[in-house]
C-alpha cells in the first residue's frame, strides 16, 4: 500500500526521531561548559554526542526520501493503550492504593490488550496474582509498598 | 598449575551451599523462560536483578548466568516440540528438531540436544578457564587511554557482528551514550539533560530501560501477531538416543562447540550467530545435504552445542576485560556496578574468587540443566500450555513492581513506560534496542577514560595512536568498520545472519 510513495517510513521515521533527540539534547545543554579537550566542561561529551547523532538522524531522514518505498506495520492501537494504560495506572495507584488492589487493576488493565481476554478468568487470576506479588515483594523481599489503602 | 589452582578456587566457590541454591534457582527460572515463548532473558534479567542485590557478588552473578545459559537450553525444548524458538537462539532448532518430533523421535531430538548442549558446555568452562589468564595479564597494562580504545572496539564489534543495519546500530549506540550522560557530571557536579528532575540526578536506571525497550516493547508488538502453538501430541517415548544416533551427531558436536566458543567470545555475536553459523557448517559437510530440514540429527547437534558454547564463552569479555559482548553482558556488568564493584581490565585480580566461582558455576549448572531438563520434560511442556494471554499481564504486572523495586521510585515505572513506548517505535522502524543498551552501561566509563586519558595527553588526540596497545586495538575497530563497506563481506554478513 506504500508503493504509491517512493518513501521508506521505517528510516525516515527513525530518522526525524534522532534528529529530534539530538535537537532537544543541544537545546537543553546549551548553557553547560563546553571546555576544550584538555580539560573538558560538562557539555562536551553531550555535545560531541549529539552532534553525531543529528548527523546520523539527517542521513536516515534522507535516505528515508530516497527510499525504496517501505512502509511499516500497521498500528494496533489495542495492545499499546492497553499496556501504556496498565503501567500508568500502577505508576499512579501504587502508593496511594497499595500492592494488592493495584496489583488487580493492573492485570485486568493489561489482559485488555488482547481481545481473547475473558472477565471470569481474568478476575480471579489477577486476584490470585496479587497476592502472589504480595507475598514475594512485601513479605519476602521486604519493599517498602503498603499492602492496603492508607 | 595455576589453571587447576585457579578452576579449584572457583570451584570451592561455586560448591558453597547458597551458592548451589542459587545456581539452581537461576537455571531453573531460565529453562522456564526459555520455554515460555513470549519473554526474552534480557527483561528477565533485569526483572531479577532487584533480587540479587541482597545477596553477594558472586551469587549474584551465578545467578544471573545461570538466567542466561539456563534460557538458552530451555529454548530448545520449545522449538522441538511446538515449533516456535522460545528465543532467537533456538530458532534454527527448529528446522530438524521439530522435524524429528513430527517424525515421532521428539525423545531422541530432546535427548541430543542436552547432550550436545552440556558437552559444549563443558568444554567452553575449560576454553574460558584456559583463555582469562593471558588476556587479563595484558589487561593489567592498560590505562586510561588503552581503555577507552577498547571500549569503542566492545561497541564498534557489538555493532558489525550483531544483526541489523551497521548505520543505524552505530546511531542506537549513539543514543545510549547520551542516556547514560543524563545525571550529575562526576567532575564539575553539574546536572546535565536532568530537567530538574530529582530522580535522574543520579542517571538514567538501566533495568526500567530495559524491561520497557525489550520487554513491554515487544509484548505490545507480540500482541500484534496472534501466534498459535502446538504442541506436538504423541508423548515422548524414549530419551535415550541409540548409538547411531550419537555416532552421527558426536562429530557435529565437536565442530558446533569449537565454532560456538569462538564466536561467542566476539562481542556482538550474541545468541543467533553461532547456532546459524553451525548449521550452514554442518549442512555444508554432509554427505547428502537434502537430509536438513527432514529431521537431520546433525542439525539438531552442531547448532545447540554451538549456541550453548557461545553462550558462555561470551562472559570471556565480561571476566576478563569487563567489557560486554553484548547487551545481555551489558546488563550483568550493571549488575556488577550495583554491587559496587566498578569493571575493567582489572576485574580478574581483584575479584579472583568472583570470576572464577562464576566460570566454575557454569559447569555446575550445565550438569543441573542435564538433570532438571531430561527427567523433568514433562513439567517443561505442560508450561507450555500456560495461554500467552494470562502469561503477559503477569509480566506486566511484575515488571511494574521489578522496576518500582529498584529504588522505590515510581519515577522508574513512568521512565519503563515511555520506554515501552519507544521499544514499540523501534521494532515499527526496524532497529534493534541492544546496541542502545550497551551504550548506555558503557557511556559513563567511555567518558571518564576519555577525559582521563584527555588530561594525561593534555589534549593531544593522537595519544590513542602514539601507544601502541591503543593503536592496535583501533586498528581493528578501522579494519571492522572498513571491511563492513566491501560489498563482499556485506554479502556474506546478510547470508549468515538472515533468518
Amino acid at each position: 500500500m506504500m508503493t504509491r510513495f517512493r518513501i521508506d517510513l521505517q528510516d525516515l521515521l527513525f530518522g526525524l526521531f534522532l534528529v529530534a533527540v539530538a535537537t532537544g539534547t543541544l537545546v537543553a545543554t546549551r548553557n553547560l561548559t563546553v571546555g576544550h579537550a584538555a580539560d573538558m566542561g560538562p557539555g562536551y561529551m553531550p555535545r560531541v554526542v549529539a552532534l553525531a547523532l543529528l548527523g546520523f538522524g539527517l542521513f536516515f531522514t534522507g535516505r528515508g526520501f530516497w527510499g525504496t518505498g517501505r512502509g511499516i506495520a500497521a498500528v494496533e492501537l489495542r495492545p499499546l493503550l492497553a499496556i501504556l494504560a496498565s503501567v500508568g495506572v500502577f505508576a499512579l495507584a501504587a502508593e496511594r492504593l497499595g500492592l494488592a488492589i493495584v496489583s488487580v487493576v493492573t492485570v485486568v488493565f493489561a489482559s485488555l490488550a488482547t481481545r481473547e481476554g475473558r472477565l471470569l478468568e481474568t478476575v480471579p487470576f489477577a486476584v490470585a496474582l496479587s497476592g502472589a506479588a504480595v507475598l514475594l515483594f512485601v513479605k519476602l523481599l521486604g519493599l517498602p509498598i503498603p499492602i492496603w489503602p492508607r | 598449575m595455576d589453571l587447576f589452582n585457579n578452576l579449584l578456587m572457583g570451584l570451592s566457590t561455586a560448591l558453597e551451599l547458597n551458592n548451589l541454591l542459587f545456581c539452581l534457582i537461576g537455571v531453573v527460572i531460565g529453562t522456564a523462560i526459555g520455554v515460555l515463548p513470549g519473554i526474552g532473558p534480557i527483561p528477565t534479567v533485569a526483572l531479577l536483578l532487584p533480587f540479587t542485590f541482597g545477596l553477594s557478588p558472586a551469587s549474584a552473578m551465578i545467578m544471573l548466568a545461570g538466567i542466561f545459559y539456563g534460557a538458552q537450553y530451555g529454548g530448545s525444548t520449545t522449538a522441538i516440540l511446538v515449533n516456535v524458538p522460545g528465543e532467537t537462539s533456538s530458532v534454527v532448532t527448529c528446522i530438524d528438531g521439530h522435524e524429528m518430533a513430527k517424525q515421532g523421535r521428539a525423545g531422541t531430538a530432546l535427548a541430543i540436544a542436552a547432550i550436545a548442549s552440556f558437552f559444549a558446555g563443558t568444554m567452553a568452562t575449560i576454553v574460558i578457564a584456559v583463555l582469562s589468564v593471558p588476556l587479563s595479564i595484558l589487561a593489567l597494562k592498560f590505562t586510561a587511554v588503552e581503555y577507552f580504545s577498547l571500549l569503542v572496539l566492545g561497541l564498534i564489534a557489538a555493532v558489525v557482528l550483531a544483526h541489523g543495519s551497521v548505520a543505524k546500530s552505530l546511531a542506537m549506540v549513539l543514543l545510549g551514550l547520551l542516556l547514560g550522560l543524563v545525571g550529575i557530571d562526576v567532575s564539575s557536579g553539574v546536572a546535565r539533560m536532568t530537567f530538574g528532575i530529582a530522580a535522574l540526578s543520579d542517571g538514567l536506571d538501566f533495568v526500567p530501560i530495559a524491561m520497557g525497550l525489550f520487554g513491554l516493547g515487544e509484548i505490545i508488538a507480540n500482541l500484534e501477531r496472534p501466534a498459535e502453538r502446538r504442541v506436538v501430541g504423541q508423548s515422548i517415548r524414549s530419551l535415550i538416543p541409540g548409538i547411531a544416533d550419537l555416532r552421527a551427531a558426536f562429530p557435529a558436536m565437536v565442530r558446533g562447540t569449537a565454532l560456538g566458543s569462538v564466536l561467542g567470545v566476539l562481542p556482538g555475536g550474541g545468541a543467533a550467530l553461532p547456532p546459524f553459523s553451525s548449521y550452514a557448517l554442518e549442512k555444508k559437510l554432509a554427505r547428502d545435504p537434502s537430509r536438513f530440514g527432514k529431521g537431520a540429527i546433525e542439525g539438531v547437534a552442531g547448532p545447540e552445542a554451538a549456541n550453548n558454547a557461545g553462550a558462555q564463552t561470551s562472559f570471556i569479555p565480561l571476566l576478563t576485560l569487563g567489557i560486554p559482548a553484548n547487551a545481555l553482558m551489558a546488563l550483568m556488568i550493571g549488575a556488577l556496578m550495583m554491587q559496587g564493584i566498578q569493571p575493567g581490565p582489572q576485574i580478574m585480580t581483584e575479584q579472583p574468587k568472583l570470576v572464577w566461582g562464576v566460570i566454575a558455576s557454569m559447569w555446575v549448572g550445565n550438569l543441573m540443566l542435564l538433570v532438571i531438563n531430561l527427567p523433568l520434560i514433562g513439567l517443561w511442556v505442560s508450561m507450555l500450555k500456560i495461554p500467552y494471554r494470562l502469561l503477559f499481564p503477569a509480566i506486566v504486572l511484575f515488571c511494574c513492581i521489578g522496576t518500582y523495586g529498584i529504588a522505590n521510585s515510581l519515577f522508574n515505572v513512568w521512565l519503563m513506560m515511555g520506554c515501552a513506548m519507544v521499544g514499540y517505535f523501534f521494532i515499527k522502524v526496524g532497529v534493534e534496542p541492544a546496541p542502545l543498551l550497551l551504550g548506555l552501561v558503557l557511556g559513563p566509563q567511555l567518558e571518564e577514560n576519555f577525559r582521563r586519558a584527555m588530561l594525561i595527553a593534555d589534549g593531544d588526540f593522537t595519544v590513542f595512536l602514539s601507544r601502541p596497545i591503543s593503536a592496535a586495538i583501533l586498528g581493528v575497530v578501522a579494519t571492522l568498520l572498513l571491511a563492513m563497506l566491501s560489498p563482499q563481506i556485506v554479502k556474506t554478513r546478510k547470508e549468515a545472519l538472515a533468518e
